[in-house]
């Protein structure tokens, strides 16, 4: 079995903690870290059975609450929901990524992800901003997402996001985009999209700005690593560079979707 | 005149002998295929192997063929800008082009790794050359 030593080091803790144990420690640490890659490698090479669309629908009566519902009105794992952190009185977009759209990795790790293949600084920011209203709404989240991000952001950016959505359930070979086996679970293995989504497709599939929500795609594939280390902070420039920060604040600029951000700001109000 | 022709003829022959064996360099990355599998499922990590935790599964009528390169960065290795490095293109015996989802990113930030291309090919199909950047690498050997 080969053993990548970087990462077998950083397993343990790094080079410091390392050098702290001694020979049996290090060939037991040794012996561990293989059991488990094997493991892994084991379990990749089992065929997985994904559900079907019925098996999927079969589990919405099983469920407090529906699977399109936004990220803020859930608790984790079931659990009750946690008091929210008050926002400032003129929030920015660092505030609601710091404060609603916490903790972001799969953004975050998408866009780092594009900054590093070379992508244009729109689709940077588009990787950025693809899921964040996840946290308000799923159902269309490329529609809903674009809406609520189309005041402040480069148009070729908003179309990204708004386009994405439908994107992902078709793959492209040549810019390098896989079907993901994730949509097979979340999905069912026989899903097929809707008639507005195929007709979206076909639309796109001509439009002169096809490869902007297909890079969203191409960099959304790599992004679901809980364990990789992100911050907001390697953005910071692009979008100063590009976001239209309202100075009234997000929510109080009386733009098309103040009322969006608003709902983020207070998902407690009852009304 | 007939010794200029000879050398040549040795450059040549030695440039296509290099080129069909396992091991190549460019831009002071040294490259090594280390075979061809199939796979039902299979991980489009990015090379090196990046955070990705996503898969490609196999679908009736296709089927996924990964070729194994193993990267070595050389002291004259020249980091280029981000997204300099293209994907990797496989060629089938009949000529069919076929890209990889997987892609390089930082392809100088590890001394040594190695990385798992991935193919959607049709069902039967047998690579024939991978080609990476300026070196093609023949796989008839190894894809069988």
């Amino acid at each position: 079995m080969e053993i990548d030593r970087r990462a077998f080091i950083a397993s343990l803790g790094g080079p410091a903690a390392v050098a702290l144990m001694d020979h049996e420690a290090k060939a037991e640490a040794l012996e561990h870290y293989m059991e488990d890659k094997l493991d892994e490698m084991v379990a990749a090479q089992q065929p997985e059975k994904f559900p079907t669309v019925a098996e999927i629908e079969a589990q919405i009566e099983t469920r407090p609450f529906r699977r399109g519902t936004g990220g803020v009105f859930t608790g984790q794992r079931g659990q009750n929901v946690k008091k929210l952190e008050p926002m400032p009185d003129k929030p920015t977009l660092f505030d609601y990524f710091n404060l609603r759209f916490a903790p972001a990795n799969h953004v975050l790790q998408s866009a780092t992800r594009a900054m590093k293949t070379g992508m244009s600084e729109e689709i940077i920011l588009a990787c950025l901003l693809h899921d964040c209203v996840l946290s308000l709404i799923k159902p269309d989240h490329g529609w809903w997402g674009a809406q609520l991000f189309e005041p402040y952001i480069p148009e070729k950016s908003a179309f990204a996001i708004r386009y994405h959505q439908t994107l992902r359930f078709y793959p492209d070979q040549e810019a390098g985009y896989e079907y993901p086996d994730q949509y097979y679970r979340i999905f069912g293995h026989d899903y097929t999209p809707p008639k507005y989504i195929e007709d979206t497709y076909k639309m796109l599939k001509n439009h002169k700005w096809y490869m902007e929500p297909r890079l969203v795609t191409v960099n959304d594939l790599y992004a679901f690593d809980p364990n990789a280390k992100v911050s907001i902070e390697p953005f910071t420039d692009i979008i100063g560079r590009h976001f239209k920060q309202p100075k009234e604040g997000l929510g109080y600029d009386n733009s098309s979707s103040a009322h969006m951000w608003r709902t983020l700001a207070r998902p407690d109000n009852p009304l | 005149m007939r010794i200029a022709t000879g050398v040549l003829v040795s450059l040549a022959l030695a440039v296509a002998a290099a080129q069909a064996g396992k091991t190549q360099t460019v831009n002071g990355l040294q490259m090594t295929v280390g075979g061809v599998k199939l796979m039902e499922r299979a991980g489009l990590r990015d090379c090196p192997p990046g955070t990705n935790t996503v898969n490609a599964v196999q679908r009736p009528g296709d089927q996924l063929s990964v070729v194994t390169v193993a990267f070595k960065v050389l002291p004259d290795f020249k980091p280029r800008p981000p997204g300099t490095m293209k994907r990797p293109v496989a060629t089938a015996a009949d000529g069919t082009a076929y890209n990889t989802s997987v892609q390089f990113v930082d392809v100088g930030s590890v001394p040594e790794y190695s990385c798992d291309f991935v193919y959607r090919v049709p069902s039967g199909t047998v690579l024939k050359t991978l080609q990476i950047e300026d070196a093609k690498f023949d796989l008839s050997a190894l894809d069988k």
